[in-house]
C-alpha cells in the first residue's frame, strides 16, 4: 500500500514538472493525488504544451520556430498518448481536480502574456520559455523521480522521457542561439 | 580442327570464369550487406557506421516520437517521417552526415569504403 502511494506521488510529480512549469508544482508542495486525478493532470499539462506550441503556430512567422512548435505539439501527444496507456493499465478515469485546475490558470496567464506579443518578441518568449521549462523539468525527473521511484515500469518510463526532454532543450537553445546572432 | 577448339574452351573458361569471379563488381555483390541503425532515446545507434557501396542502411525507430533522417546538407535525401516502430531503408553509395531534421541534435554517420 505503502508502495502504492509512492508511485502514485512520482506519478504525479513526474506528469507534473514533465509537462508544467516548476513554479506550479512547487506551488503545490508534495499533493496527494488519486489515480485518477493524477491521469487529468497528465493528460491537462500535455495539452497545455501542446497548446502553447499552437499558439507558436498561429503567431511566428520564423521557419524554425513553427518547425519546433510542431515537434513540441506532435512530441507531447505521443507522451500523452503513452500517458493515457499507463492510466488505462491502472484502471483509472482522469479527475478534475485543484492541481489540473492550478495547471490550467498557470496557463492562461502564461498564454495571455504570449498573446500580448508578436512578431520577434513573440518569438523570444516562446523560445525563452522552452529553454526555461524543459531546463526545469529535467532536473525534477533526473535529481528527484527517478531516485524516489520504486516501480520499475514507472522508473524506466520516467528514464525514457528523460532523453526527449534533453533533445527538445537542447534544441530550444540552438534556436535560442540563433536568435541571438540576429 | 574440332579438338584444337575444344583443348582451347577448356582452357578459358575456367579463366573467364576466375576473372569473373575476381572482378570487383563481383567482390561488391558478394560483400553486399545490411547495417541495422536504431533511433532510440534520441540518438542514431550507431551513430557512426561504415559500409561498403551497395550496402543497405535499414534505420529502424524505436522511440515513441516521430523522427526522420535527412543528409546534412538536405539536398540529397531525406527519408519521410518515420512514426513509433517505422522503418527505412537506404542503399548507399557515398558517404554521409545526417541528421534528424524533427531533433537537430540527433546526428549520425555512414561512411562509405
Amino acid at each position: 500500500m505503502k508502495s502504492l502511494e509512492k508511485i502514485k506521488t512520482a506519478v504525479l510529480a513526474c506528469l507534473l514538472s514533465v509537462f508544467a512549469f516548476g513554479s506550479t508544482v512547487l506551488a503545490q508542495g508534495n499533493p496527494t493525488l488519486s489515480d485518477a486525478e493524477v491521469a487529468s493532470a497528465a493528460v491537462t499539462a500535455n495539452q497545455i504544451d501542446i497548446d502553447f506550441a499552437a499558439i507558436a503556430k498561429e503567431k511566428s512567422k520564423d521557419t524554425q520556430v513553427l518547425k519546433f512548435a510542431e515537434t513540441m505539439a506532435n512530441d507531447h501527444r505521443a507522451v500523452i498518448e503513452q500517458a493515457v496507456a499507463l492510466a488505462k493499465k491502472l484502471s483509472v478515469t482522469p479527475k478534475d481536480n485543484a492541481v489540473t485546475q492550478q495547471l490550467k490558470a498557470d496557463a492562461e496567464k502564461t498564454k495571455a502574456q504570449l498573446r500580448a506579443k508578436s512578431g520577434k518578441a513573440f518569438d523570444k518568449a516562446y523560445i525563452d520559455n522552452e529553454v526555461a521549462y524543459h531546463t526545469s523539468v529535467i532536473s525534477a525527473v533526473k535529481d528527484l523521480l527517478i531516485p524516489e521511484t520504486e516501480n520499475e515500469e514507472l522508473k524506466e518510463l520516467l528514464m525514457s522521457v528523460v532523453p526527449a526532454l534533453e533533445a527538445h532543450l537542447e534544441h530550444a537553445k540552438m534556436i535560442q542561439h540563433n536568435m541571438s546572432k540576429k | 580442327m574440332f579438338s584444337v577448339l575444344m583443348a582451347v574452351y577448356k582452357v578459358l573458361l575456367p579463366c573467364a570464369l576466375l576473372l569473373l569471379a575476381g572482378s570487383p563488381m563481383a567482390a561488391e555483390k558478394q560483400a553486399s550487406k545490411t547495417h541495422r541503425v536504431e533511433i532510440a532515446q534520441m540518438k542514431f545507434n550507431p551513430s557512426s557506421l561504415s559500409v561498403r557501396p551497395g550496402d543497405t542502411v535499414v534505420f529502424v525507430n524505436l522511440d515513441v516520437v516521430t523522427h526522420d533522417v535527412t543528409e546534412a546538407s538536405g539536398k540529397l535525401w531525406k527519408s519521410p517521417p518515420l512514426a513509433a516502430k517505422s522503418t527505412w531503408k537506404k542503399v548507399m553509395k557515398t558517404s554521409a552526415n545526417y541528421y534528424c531534421s524533427l531533433h537537430p541534435v540527433m546526428k549520425g554517420t555512414i561512411t562509405v569504403k
